[in-house]
C-alpha cells in the first residue's frame, strides 16, 4: 500500500465525517411564527373549488384585512417626526 | 404427574432466562443502534394491528371543510413537522435520531414502506387514533391529553392533503393568522 492510499484511507473518512458534524444548521432548532407569504399564490394555477385554494385565499384575505386595518389605525398626525423630537432634546 | 413437574421446570427456567435478561443490563436500548429484523418484525406487527383494532370503529367526520386545513395546518408545522417533515424537507434532527423512525407525512401512502394503510377513512381512522392516544416507546405523544378531538380531526384534514402540497402552499396554510 503506497502512502497516496493510507493517506486517501485516513482523509476521506475524516473529512466526510466532520463535513456531517459541521452540515448541522443550529437555524433548525428555532421555530418562528412566520406570516403567510400570499406574494407567491399563483391564482391562474388555483382550482378555487379545492379547499387547499379555499383555505389559502381565505388566510391571505384575512391577513390583508388585518393589514388594512392596522394602517388605517395609525394617525400620523399624532405622530412624533424626527425633526419635532431632534427640536424637543435641544430644549432640554 | 412427570408432565407436570417438566411443565413447572420449563415455566422456571423461563422466568429466569427472562430476569437474567431483564437483570444483567445485556440487552442494548440505545436509539442508534436498530433491532434485528425478528423483533422490528414483531413489534410492527404488534403495533400496526393493535391500531387497527382500537381504531375500527371511529366515525369519520366530514374533512373538507377549508377551515379545517388551516387549524390543522398550523398544528402540524408546530408540533408534527420537527419529526415528520414539511414539503421539500429530507430530514431533520428528530426524524435522523428516532427510533423507530417517524414517517415522513409529506410522502404518499405508499412511500412508507412495512406496513398497508386501507382505503381513505380507514387511514383517516388510523391517523386520528395514532394522534390521539400516541404510541408507547416511540417517542409519538398521545396530543388527546391536551387537544380536543375537533382539533385532531383539523390535523388529520391537513394531513390528507399534505403529501400534494407544495411548499409555497405549505407556508401560507400553515402560517399563523
Amino acid at each position: 500500500m503506497n502512502t497516496l492510499t493510507k493517506m486517501a484511507l485516513v482523509l476521506i473518512p475524516t473529512l466526510t465525517l466532520s463535513l456531517t458534524a459541521t452540515a448541522h444548521d443550529p437555524k433548525l432548532h428555532a421555530k418562528k411564527a412566520e406570516k403567510a407569504d400570499c406574494s407567491k399564490m399563483d391564482h391562474s394555477k388555483m382550482d378555487m373549488k379545492d379547499p387547499v385554494a379555499m383555505a389559502m385565499m381565505k388566510k391571505c384575505m384575512k391577513q390583508a384585512k388585518k393589514a388594512k386595518a392596522t394602517k388605517a389605525e395609525m394617525d400620523h398626525s399624532k405622530m412624533k417626526m424626527k425633526k419635532s423630537l431632534k427640536k424637543e432634546s435641544e430644549h432640554h | 404427574m412427570s408432565k407436570i413437574k417438566l411443565l413447572i421446570v420449563a415455566v422456571v427456567l423461563a422466568c429466569s432466562a427472562a430476569l437474567t435478561v431483564v437483570y444483567s443490563g445485556i440487552v442494548n436500548v440505545a436509539a442508534d443502534e436498530p433491532h434485528g429484523d425478528l423483533v422490528y418484525w414483531l413489534l410492527e406487527q404488534t403495533r400496526e394491528n393493535s391500531i387497527k383494532k382500537a381504531a375500527k370503529d371511529i366515525d369519520v367526520p366530514d374533512l373538507t371543510n377549508p377551515e379545517l386545513l388551516l387549524t390543522g395546518g398550523v398544528d402540524y408545522e408546530f408540533m408534527c413537522s420537527s419529526c415528520h417533515l414539511a414539503p421539500g424537507q429530507k430530514q431533520s434532527d428528530m426524524s435522523v435520531g428516532l427510533y423507530p423512525a417517524p414517517p415522513n407525512l409529506t410522502l404518499v401512502a405508499e412511500g412508507h414502506k412495512g406496513h398497508e394503510h386501507g382505503d381513505e377513512a380507514q387511514s383517516a381512522r388510523k391517523h386520528f387514533w395514532v394522534i390521539k392516544h400516541g404510541i408507547k416507546a416511540s417517542g409519538m405523544p398521545a396530543w388527546g391529553k391536551t387537544h380536543d378531538d375537533d382539533r385532531i380531526w383539523a390535523m388529520v384534514a391537513f394531513l390528507k392533503r399534505l403529501p400534494t402540497l407544495t411548499k409555497e402552499e405549505y407556508q401560507i396554510l400553515t402560517a399563523i393568522d
